[in-house]
């Protein structure tokens, strides 16, 4: 079964469009949500969440309609905010048992739970301090331990790390990590900061202007990228260069006399790079596949 | 502070319905007020005027015992045991419950829209509806504490004091103004709370709305009378509509001239009315994601 399956989703604010057409089917693991402000990431959350029902579409998620489940979804989902969400005047045990309640676990189990959730994330000593004495680190742990207190089976996380130092963005992201990957949890990681995604995510959602530009897993977005390859060379290249175009091979040459980006046809096998310049008395020196990271990826799709 | 997910447990439990977590909201806004001091500083005033009732009962238990004649004497006042002794009581804890709620309804509804609550809740597994019903059974519980509960104590301190039991059968009328009263207050001051808060959501400018609907509007009424020569003008005065409904409630004999109970009921309501629609309005569940 998908984690979220969602199919041909628009959502119209009055006249404006803020999602189109949006079609993906997610499986289970962590998945990651890029676009810019205002790409329509925050209704999606929302749709997923069952907050908002969307203008035309059909779509479920942990196999729950997302029309007319709401508070059945949202059961099943843990939600961490990118915004302060604290009810002042509250200790972090009693917050995080509150929200436990407030996801339908008896109050004995939420209070038990609360004190669980706390201690995993490491709040265990400020678990009887007022929420809004602590610092921002220990807020967004708080956020977390409060999403996760019921047990989801799927965390959407918007800026999980936002306002976090080094140390603990880095704790965050292998919480988050060993999250999905030891103890089976889905998460959805809405943030914009790319590298998050590229540390914790197997899956990637690329948002722009209400389209979804890119979905699928971050290998396989990048295997299709796989058939550019960076040459290398010495001496002169133009009888190479001349081999290259004529079996199909679009060459582009960025400023360096001795290299240049080659973008193969399919089916392209990279000893042809080899056998060519054998046939033309040529020393090719290095022949390196690019590999893209995230962020070009993001950037190729958009483009496109 | 490391995390540490080693020994990780899931939660295996069945969930319970949406209507069982309101009861979890009430608990955690009371708790919030009770634990403040600066509210027991009001709370206390509500105790201090209680004990005085309560003292008064004992005494004139007492003396009805020891000297008839005095107790006679006492029973002029009317201080206890009449419907009229006891709506004048809750009037008194009603002001005082106002103030508290003056002060207290930016923590309970204001900080909500502040500081995030409203995500906090809203990003559950309730609805609008439940937090909504859950905020206003909060302050609905905080009014009945100091104004309802006193009364219903106190008057079977008066009946079990009293000569017979008698007191309890031949004045039933007396626990339906309690509760009538009572439930007038709840329900006004609830909703009332929720709507100015939704808007204004600072202590500052809330205490000055809500001394302006129960003070300056009673006030515009008064002078609206005066100088139209129609006491009609005097529904405007809220904090009065809702006395005069309780001491319908306790049996008070109805007024031959406006306001009437019937005109105070109807104002109320349309008070009531319109404080719902600005308070569904105001909470809106998209808001949860920003």
């Amino acid at each position: 079964m998908s984690l979220i399956e969602l199919h041909d989703v628009s959502h119209h604010y009055g006249s404006v469009c803020a999602l189109q057409g949006v079609t993906v089917s997610l499986q289970p693991g962590a998945i990651g949500m890029i676009g810019q402000n205002g790409a329509g990431k925050s209704t999606l959350l929302k749709i997923l969440l069952g907050l908002v029902r969307p203008s035309h579409g059909t779509g479920a998620v942990l196999g729950r309609n997302i029309r007319g489940s709401g508070a059945e979804l949202r059961g099943s989902v843990g939600y961490m905010p990118e915004a302060e969400s604290m009810v002042p005047g509250l200790r972090g045990v009693d917050l995080v048992a509150l929200a436990g309640e407030l996801c339908g676990m008896p109050r004995k189990h939420a209070l038990r739970r609360a004190h669980e959730v706390l201690s995993y994330l490491g709040l265990d000593e400020a678990r009887y301090r007022r929420s809004e004495e602590y610092s921002v680190g220990m807020k967004q742990r708080l956020k977390l331990a409060a999403a996760m207190v019921h047990d989801p089976e799927l965390l959407l996380l918007d800026e999980p790390t936002a306002g976090l130092d080094p140390d603990g963005r880095d704790s965050m992201l292998s919480l988050l990590a060993s999250l999905a990957t030891r103890h089976g949890k889905s998460l959805m990681l809405s943030t914009h900061l790319l590298g998050d995604i590229d540390r914790v995510c197997s899956q990637v959602v690329i948002v722009d202007r209400g389209r979804v530009r890119g979905v699928g897993r971050i290998s396989d977005l990048r295997a299709e990228y796989r058939g550019r390859f960076r040459l290398r060379w010495s001496g002169a290249a133009t009888a190479f260069l001349e081999s290259l175009r004529s079996g199909g091979v679009a060459v582009t040459v960025n400023g360096r006399p001795d290299e240049c980006i080659a973008e193969v046809p399919e089916g392209w096998p990279t000893r042809r790079f080899f056998e060519l310049a054998r046939r033309d008395n040529f020393t090719l020196r290095e022949v390196h596949p690019q590999e893209e990271d995230l962020e070009a990826v993001y950037h190729r799709l958009i483009q496109t | 502070m490391p995390i540490e997910l080693t020994g990780y447990r899931g939660w295996e439990g069945k969930p319970r319905g949406s209507w069982r977590s309101v009861w979890a909201i009430v608990r955690s806004g009371v708790l919030m007020i009770l634990r403040r001091w600066v509210f027991w500083l009001l709370i206390g005033l509500g105790l201090l005027n209680f004990i005085f009732n309560f003292a008064f009962i004992y005494l004139k238990a007492t003396l009805t015992v020891q000297n008839e004649g005095m107790a006679q004497f006492l029973d002029n006042y009317q201080v206890t045991g009449t419907g009229e002794a006891y709506a004048n009581f809750m009037q008194a804890q009603a002001s005082i419950t106002a103030l508290l709620l003056a002060f207290a309804g930016a923590s309970l509804i204001g900080a909500d829209y502040r500081q995030g609550g409203m995500v906090f809740y809203l990003s559950r597994r309730i609805e609008r509806r439940h937090y909504i019903v859950g905020k206003l059974l909060t302050v609905a519980t905080i009014v009945t504490m100091i104004t309802t509960l006193p009364a219903l104590l106190l008057f079977a301190q008066y009946g079990v004091l009293s000569k017979s039991l008698d007191y309890f059968i031949d004045n039933p009328r007396i626990i339906a103004g309690i509760v009538g009263y009572g439930a007038v207050l709840a329900i006004v001051q609830s909703l009332l709370l929720f709507a100015v808060a939704a808007w204004v959501h600072r202590a500052v400018p809330l205490v000055m709305c809500w001394l302006g609907i129960f003070v300056l509007l009673e006030a515009l009424g008064s002078a609206a009378r005066e100088i139209n020569d129609n006491r009609t003008w005097l529904l405007l005065g809220i904090w009065r509509d809702m006395h005069r409904l309780g001491e319908w409630c306790f049996g008070a004999r109805e007024a031959s001239r406006p306001p009437t109970s019937a005109q105070c009921a109807a104002v109320l309501a349309g008070v009531c009315v319109v404080c719902l629609i600005v308070i569904v309005r105001r909470v809106r569940a998209v808001e949860i994601v920003r």
